[in-house]
């Protein structure tokens, strides 16, 4: 038998029958003990009454009476005389008398002790049927559950294990040979699954692999003309090899701002790549971040003063985060000179380090530019969207700072994001989860 | 000085050569492979010698081992490349006097030589 459903089926059908036909044996002696006690007992409160009376006429009322009640009852009924003798039997007990034994059994004793012997027997019957009906129940349901563990419980536990150690990459997914049977279809399924998962995994690694060749090539092959390009530029312009028209001058000045912001954007793009492939460790460690925003800050002074927008900072108790430092400096740098780009002059940048309602630590650039529009907030994070600034059309962006903020603080386990309303300036900020406040507290007061 | 400069990418040896002349003030010779680095290396006496680590017939780090081994009185290496991983910064510092990462901003390239070049006598002293 191959399939389970079949085999459970032939086991029930064959219990079911078992106790069902011996149950109903049961059933019908219990009805027949119950039968014949019945009668024993009515024959003696009748024989109580036939004693009782000696004259024929209270004999005839008693009789009159007797019928009265044999009409209303269809309990087993049997009319007495003194003799002892069955006068007459109701339609209650006709299975006791049949014609042979009515011609037999005369006497009332006699069918007492007929019927006693009959009882007897008959409960050493019920008592032998109502066992057996208890044994097959048992065995039957220890069979089934045997045979439930061990063609279902079994092997769904163990392809239960197997999947789950495919969930965690150990692959000890092959089945010898799985049975024939709806587990063993289930097994033969998840196997080609499995396999078909595999390959998939394969092929995607054969294809990050492609795509990482590629990066690095492309780079490397981006990135060596125009370093050469960017070389020849800057030796022209420094008059190493002769005076030049103003003309000219403004021509190559062009070309290297240019090529500065290819090189920038190239690199860009492979940091982007490099951070959503996960192929970018970060180097974490608990540093000040008051220090860190200090550092920030002092490095965009001079940007600063071009735009004249002064730079403030709102610094908090001191404070270290877990985190790669270059990278928060990166965010931290980029959300600050877009907030310069975008500021009116003799406007104020304002960099503020707080703990947010989750606990978490809340740095937040703030400025007094020209707002973003609900309908951009979202858009401006994503790659190669940016808001364009009437003020300094000649600071050129890639278009790709904020998408590498995003992928930084997230990878950082924070968030970013931006409240603005157009007219009133705006505010971007991101969060960092694990920070504590700083041990070394002299450090921190001489930054 | 008298700078022996190995780098295949003629654009770059024409720019650095440039550079080193004109704003340093050195005598440069370039080759464009490795065996004719290390030859040259060999025959003539420099003050400096720049090796770029990827070169055709023998990168620079052979070269500078060969150099090294078949000279008694060795000069300065410093490498070029750009390779910039810790692992490989170790190994150009470990073989040659020290390294700089490309692409390098022609107008700085003097200013790098000599920071390597007093690191090397700081150490040394």
């Amino acid at each position: 038998m191959n399939s389970i459903r079949l085999r459970l089926l032939v086991m029930l059908t064959v219990l079911l029958g078992i106790t069902g036909g011996l149950g109903y044996e049961s059933y019908r002696t219990f009805n027949r003990v119950k039968d014949m006690r019945r009668s024993l007992d009515i024959s003696y409160l009748l024989r109580e009454n036939a004693w009782q009376s000696h004259t024929l006429s209270a004999k005839s009322t008693q009789l009159k009476q007797i019928e009265k009640l044999r009409s209303r009852v269809t309990e087993p009924q049997r009319l007495l005389e003194l003799s002892n003798l069955i006068q007459a039997a109701n339609s209650g007990n006709p299975r006791l008398l049949s014609a042979r034994q009515k011609t037999f059994i005369k006497n009332e004793a006699e069918f007492q002790r007929y019927t006693r012997k009959q009882l007897s027997y008959m409960e050493q019957r019920l008592l032998y049927f109502g066992s057996l009906v208890f044994l097959t129940l048992c065995f039957g349901f220890i069979g089934l559950q045997l045979v439930l563990h061990r063609s279902v419980i079994r092997p769904l536990d163990q392809l239960s294990r197997k999947m789950v150690d495919f969930l965690h990459d150990r692959y000890t997914y092959q089945f010898s040979v799985p049975s024939n049977d709806e587990i063993g279809q289930m097994q033969a399924t998840f196997n080609s699954l499995a396999q078909r998962v595999l390959a998939n995994v394969e092929q995607l690694r054969t294809l990050d692999q492609a795509k990482s060749e590629f990066l690095s090539i492309a780079s490397h092959e981006l990135r060596t003309p125009l370093t050469s390009i960017k070389g020849s530029l800057s030796l022209m312009r420094s008059g190493i090899v002769g005076k030049m028209n103003e003309m000219a001058e403004n021509l190559l000045g062009i070309a290297e701002t240019e090529t500065d912001r290819l090189i920038r954007l190239i690199n860009d793009i492979l940091d982007l790549a490099k951070i959503e492939a996960r192929k970018l460790p970060l180097h974490q460690e608990w540093s000040s971040l008051n220090e860190l925003v200090s550092t920030s800050i002092q490095s965009l002074n001079g940007f600063a003063q071009q735009a004249g927008v002064r730079l403030e900072m709102d610094a908090t108790a001191p404070i270290e985060t877990y985190m790669d430092r270059d990278r928060i400096q990166q965010v931290i740098t980029n959300l600050m000179s877009n907030a310069i780009k975008f500021s009116p002059e003799s406007g104020v940048v304002t960099v503020r380090c707080s703990i947010d309602d989750k606990n978490r630590i809340l740095i937040e650039v703030k400025d007094q530019g020209p707002g973003i529009a609900p309908e951009d907030q979202e858009a401006i994070f994503q790659k190669f969207r940016q808001a364009s600034s009437d003020r300094n059309p000649l600071v050129k962006g890639t278009g790709l700072g904020l998408a590498i903020a995003r992928a930084l603080v997230e990878q950082h386990g924070g968030e970013i994001g931006l409240s603005s309303q157009p007219g009133n300036g705006s505010i971007f900020h991101f969060s960092m989860p694990e920070w504590r406040y700083s041990r070394n507290l002299k450090n921190e007061a001489h930054v | 000085m008298h700078i022996l400069l190995a780098e295949d990418d003629p654009s770059i040896s024409v720019i650095a050569k440039l550079s080193l002349e004109r704003l340093g003030g050195h005598t440069v010779h370039v080759v464009s492979d490795g065996e004719k680095a290390l030859q040259q290396a060999l025959t003539n006496s420099f003050d400096l010698i720049l090796l770029d680590e990827m070169m055709p017939k023998m990168n620079g780090l052979k070269v500078c081992q060969a150099y090294k081994t078949q000279t008694s009185t060795p000069k300065p290496v410093i490498f070029l490349s750009a390779k910039s991983q810790d692992s490989d910064i170790k190994e150009f510092q470990s073989h040659g006097t020290g390294f700089i990462p490309k692409p390098f901003d022609p107008m700085q390239l003097e200013s790098m030589i000599q920071e390597v070049l007093k690191n090397m006598t700081s150490k040394t002293a």
